[in-house]
């Protein structure tokens, strides 16, 4: 985790860039933050917030399991919000 | 209306006070900055040690207070000045904030939020999670309503005289919406292929993003829109409205202007008629631009946004006179004939032939008409017609182009892209020349000074002189040559750009409409000349200016001229109301860092003496246009994308609301301000801000409540279920290094609540309480603290020096172990808590004008007589309730505040006595 730690800001103003990109990789399987983190290109910590604004409103959730390493998976959904 | 009270701040204390005195039959005022009643309370997961769920308990009184028939709620309003009047009484000046939401319409259904594209940190999380401009605060939020969040108009917006909302259409860019975005252009302008190519982009020039990388590349992005959805829609999806009302509106001339004006007024019902005196309608779009800068099927497509919604365009038909068009029945008309004519330069052997003008030679390469030209051109002139002339020719033909200016390198009228890329297709700039003459086959005194393009001779040459200066001493221009400077050049043609003028034979007997530099005078704000229904707009007004420029005018004349033949006052009238400019400074400031982002570099296929008219720009692929979305800074929070507008099922967003001043007496106040929390990041060595999964209580409280921003309790760096929780008590209270000494009361026992919490949410992880001592001094603590002991928290006496990060965001904390001997002694955990403490909320030192409402030593409002009068203040008839005068917890908060309402009550009825 030793990744330059980017304004707060300027990190969920990408979430809208990110939407899009992170729904096509959970359509092909549910994936950890750590996962889509990884096929992204960004820090964990990024995709942390566009994961779980996402997940506030309705694009992403997550499954019931959690894996051996202790992340829970997220899978495309069509939209809801909470 | 008067009150009897007012109350500042609706946390739980403030609620309280308002009920209690509400229940007394006193009328009470609550004010409260946020859109929601509640304060900090309502954000908890439980309370402590009941275990009590924070919303079950908060909302009944929050739902209490807002319909309470005795306590007016105001939400989203700042009291700016509470100022005593003679007889004892406070006056009250209020500022009611603009929600842009009609809250007698809104029913929290959420769908402005669900739609809206801007993402900001949701400060209700404590910026764990996102949310959105349009929002509501939070799902137990009282009022239920949304707000959206705007902090002026983006510059880019503000500053556009179309008014096209471009921060709109980037921001809806960013999330692929793009028929969406393209729509949005729409809704200002139907030029939306010509001006993603040819506008002059004051938006970019005023783009926050300019003072770091360079601004986002608006333009092109407009460009990219309008492509797509041009290749998808080779016809506009509308129709003209089924039933016109009746009325008709002649227009004269095609170009930005009127058929902007066209457009507006079709989609208000009118039947518009455009006449145009060019074979081919689009005005400058057509005739003015070569079609490598705009292709001429843009123009087309454009053009269809116009007519497809029943607007006739007649061309080759030059109005002779305007009174005329009222006879044939229009009730209304605008002119917006341009500047077709062009400007002379008025030296000797002007009318020779192989002399052209600028404006006409490029309305006939435009046309498609033959326009021979011999191998040396000269042109004449450094604005951007000059550079479109010199590169037209090019394209036709000339061996040499030679740009002749009276300014400077640098100085040119010309953008520097246009500049620019003449020189890299061969053409030759000569700076601060002057022409003296032009050189013909026979003496120039002997031309016939009457023809357009003269009939006797040709021209050879050219005579220049060096520029002196361009400017008298008054600033105007006025140019000085130096003499003995004269060159002569031999030269095959000469095209003059030097300006364009009106040409104002259609005016018949209405001179009046005539006004300075041979244009139309017009009334600025509604367009209107001096004759009732006749307006005017664009070039032949402004004189040469640009599309978007043109455009704004056209689309303001539609607005005038709807007034107009409805009958309704024009002066007035406000039209295209636009919040303040957001402030550049201020948004920048917004963030602590920002990541380079530099722009997509203008990508154009420029070539040596190109032979075509190929568009020369590259459009942005997608991918680009993503990318260069993604780098506007969202100035003024809400873009106006209009999503939500169109949206909203109760038809309740209101954009143009604005900010409304209420001011009020009341007898007594009740100072209700709250707290705030200890900025975490003032202790650098525990590395909060730094290390993702460093986090403060207030936010472990956000991860164990029912609305909590994540699925359950995750590490923020990496969404890791936590196996083993650190909590670090006393961060920022009892601490002498941060200048506060005070313990913040609360620290001790929301950890524990927190310890217990875990332990329900994750039953194995593994809690470490870092501590000095435990201060568990109230009713059921104790109990509360040997009932988590027993359920498994470890604790650890001893103070941590410094958080360390490890590669795989695991935490290591160094110690002192005092009760293993003050050993160093270092331990690894998943996760860490700063249990912060309580400050002071200095809000109110601003609240009162001509008094001091006196502070104590820490900065909370001071008790002047705690023991005996709990919640009196310094100022008579003013009382502080709950945390705003020190850390208390919640039930001592309530306690506190009815205490300030009894006093404040007492104050009343006293003053009312005295009477």
């Amino acid at each position: 985790m030793n990744d330059e730690v980017r304004d707060v800001r300027e990190v969920i103003r990408e979430e809208m860039l990110m939407r899009d990109k992170i729904v096509n990789i959970l359509r092909n399987g549910s994936r950890t933050v750590p996962e889509i983190a990884q096929i992204l290109g960004h820090p964990s910590y990024e995709v942390m917030y566009w994961v779980m604004g996402m997940r506030k409103y309705g694009y992403v959730s997550e499954i019931g399991e959690v894996t051996d390493e202790g992340y829970h998976k997220y899978k495309a959904v069509e939209k809801e919000g909470n | 209306m008067n009150y009897d009270i007012l109350v500042v701040g609706s946390g739980i204390g403030g609620m309280e006070s308002s009920l209690k005195l509400g229940d007394m039959g006193y009328k009470v005022l609550l004010v409260e900055k946020e859109p929601s009643v509640g304060g900090k309370m309502i954000l908890l997961s439980k309370v402590f040690p009941t275990l009590d769920c924070a919303s079950c308990i908060s909302t009944p009184k929050m739902a209490a207070t807002q319909h309470h028939p005795n306590v007016d709620v105001m939400i989203y309003s700042e009291v700016e000045k509470i100022k005593r009047d003679g007889e004892g009484r406070f006056k009250v000046r209020v500022r009611k904030k603009p929600t842009f939401v009609k809250h007698s319409l809104c029913t929290g259904c959420r769908q402005c939020e669900m739609t809206c594209n801007v993402a900001v940190p949701d400060q209700y999380n404590f910026d764990l999670v996102a949310r959105r401009a349009a929002h509501i605060a939070f799902p137990q939020a009282v009022p239920k309503k949304a707000v959206i969040e705007r902090q002026g108009s983006s510059p880019c917006l503000f500053i556009c005289p179309t008014g096209v909302k471009a921060h709109g259409y980037v921001a809806l860019a960013r999330t692929g919406k793009y028929d969406e975005a393209f729509k949005l252009v729409l809704e200002d302008t139907p030029l939306v292929g010509s001006l993603g190519r040819a506008c002059f982009a004051l938006c970019e020039g005023e783009c926050t993003r300019g003072s770091l990388e360079g601004p986002v590349s608006i333009r092109r992005i407009k460009r990219f829109i309008a492509d797509r959805y041009y290749q998808g829609h080779s016809e506009p999806e509308y129709k003209a409205p089924e039933e016109p009302n009746g009325k008709k509106v002649a227009i004269v001339g095609s170009g930005p202007a009127g058929l902007t004006a066209a457009f507006h007024l079709a989609r208000k019902g009118y039947t518009v008629k455009i006449f145009e005196a060019a074979a081919r309608p689009g005005g400058m779009l057509r005739l003015g631009i070569p079609s490598y800068r705009i292709p001429k099927d843009v123009v087309d497509r454009d053009i269809k946004n116009v007519t497809a919604l029943g607007v006739e365009i007649e061309t080759g038909v030059r109005v002779e006179n305007l009174e005329d068009l009222k006879s044939q029945g229009f009730e209304a008309v605008f002119i917006a004939a341009g500047c077709q004519g062009p400007a002379k330069m008025g030296v000797p052997g002007e009318d020779l032939a192989g002399v052209l003008y600028g404006v006409d030679f490029l309305r006939r390469v435009n046309l498609g008409e033959a326009v021979p030209l011999g191998q040396r051109v000269a042109v004449i002139g450094g604005g951007n017609v000059a550079m479109d002339t010199a590169r037209s020719a090019l394209r036709l033909g000339a061996r040499e182009v030679h740009v002749y200016c009276l300014e400077k390198e640098g100085e040119l009228f010309a953008s520097p892209e246009e500049v620019e890329a003449a020189l890299h297709e061969g053409v030759k700039i000569n700076h601060a020349k002057g022409v003296r003459s032009i050189i013909g086959d026979i003496p120039p005194q002997e031309v016939c000074p009457n023809t357009s393009e003269g009939t006797k001779g040709s021209v050879t040459g050219l005579v220049t002189i060096a520029v002196k200066s361009l400017f008298d001493e008054n600033k105007r221009f006025n140019p000085t040559y130096i003499d003995g400077t004269e060159e002569e050049a031999a030269i095959d043609n000469i095209i003059i750009s030097i300006g364009q003028r009106a040409e104002l034979n259609f005016i018949g007997g209405l001179k009046q409409i005539t006004g300075p530099g041979g244009r139309l005078a017009v009334n600025p704000d509604t367009l209107a000349t001096p004759v009732p229904g006749v307006f005017a707009g664009g070039d032949v007004v402004t004189g040469p200016s640009l599309i978007v420029k043109a455009g704004g005018q056209g689309r303001r004349a539609a607005f005038f001229i709807d007034r107009y033949l409805r009958g309704e006052a024009l002066e007035g009238a406000g039209f295209d109301y636009r919040l303040p400019v957001a402030d550049k400074e201020q948004v920048i400031a917004r963030q602590q860092s920002y990541k380079t982002s530099v722009p997509v570099e203008k990508k154009e296929i420029l070539k040596e003496k190109p032979a075509d008219f190929t568009e020369v720009e590259l459009p942005l692929a997608e991918e680009e246009a993503q990318y260069s979305a993604g780098r506007c800074l969202d100035c003024g929070v809400c873009s106006q994308c209009q999503q939500c507008v169109a949206t909203c099922p109760a038809n309740a967003i209101d954009m143009g609301m604005k900010e409304e001043t209420v001011e009020t007496e009341v007898s007594s106040v009740i100072v209700s301000t709250g707290f705030k929390l200890f900025p975490a990041d003032a202790k650098p060595q525990y590395g909060y801000k730094k290390f993702r999964n460093v986090i403060t209580g207030m936010e472990m409280d956000r991860l164990l409540a029912p609305t909590r921003p994540y699925n359950t309790v995750l590490r923020p760096g990496d969404g890791k279920v936590p196996e083993s929780i650190a909590f670090i008590l006393c961060t920022g209270s009892r601490d002498q290094t941060v200048n506060n000494p005070l313990c913040s009361r609360v620290c001790c026992m929301y950890s524990l609540k927190h310890n217990q919490l875990i332990m329900g949410a994750l039953p194995l992880a593994d809690v470490t309480v870092y501590y000095i001592d435990i201060r568990a001094f109230s009713k059921g603590y104790e109990e509360f603290y040997q009932q988590t002991k027993g359920m498994g928290t470890n604790f650890v006496k001893g103070k941590v020096a410094k958080v360390e990060e490890k590669e795989n965001g695991n935490l290591i904390l160094h110690y002192e172990d005092i009760d293993n001997g003050g050993k160093l002694i270092q331990a690894e955990h998943d996760m860490v808590v700063l249990s912060v403490g309580l400050l002071p909320n200095r809000e109110y030192m601003n609240l009162f004008a001509g008094e001091e409402l006196e502070a104590d030593d820490f900065f909370f409002v001071k008790e002047t007589d705690e023991d005996l009068n709990p919640g009196k203040t310094s100022i008579d008839g003013v009382f502080v309730a709950g945390t705003a005068s020190g850390a208390r917890d919640i039930p001592d908060s309530i306690l506190h505040a009815g205490a300030a309402a009894a006093q404040a009550a007492a104050h009343v009825e006293r003053t009312r006595m005295l009477k």
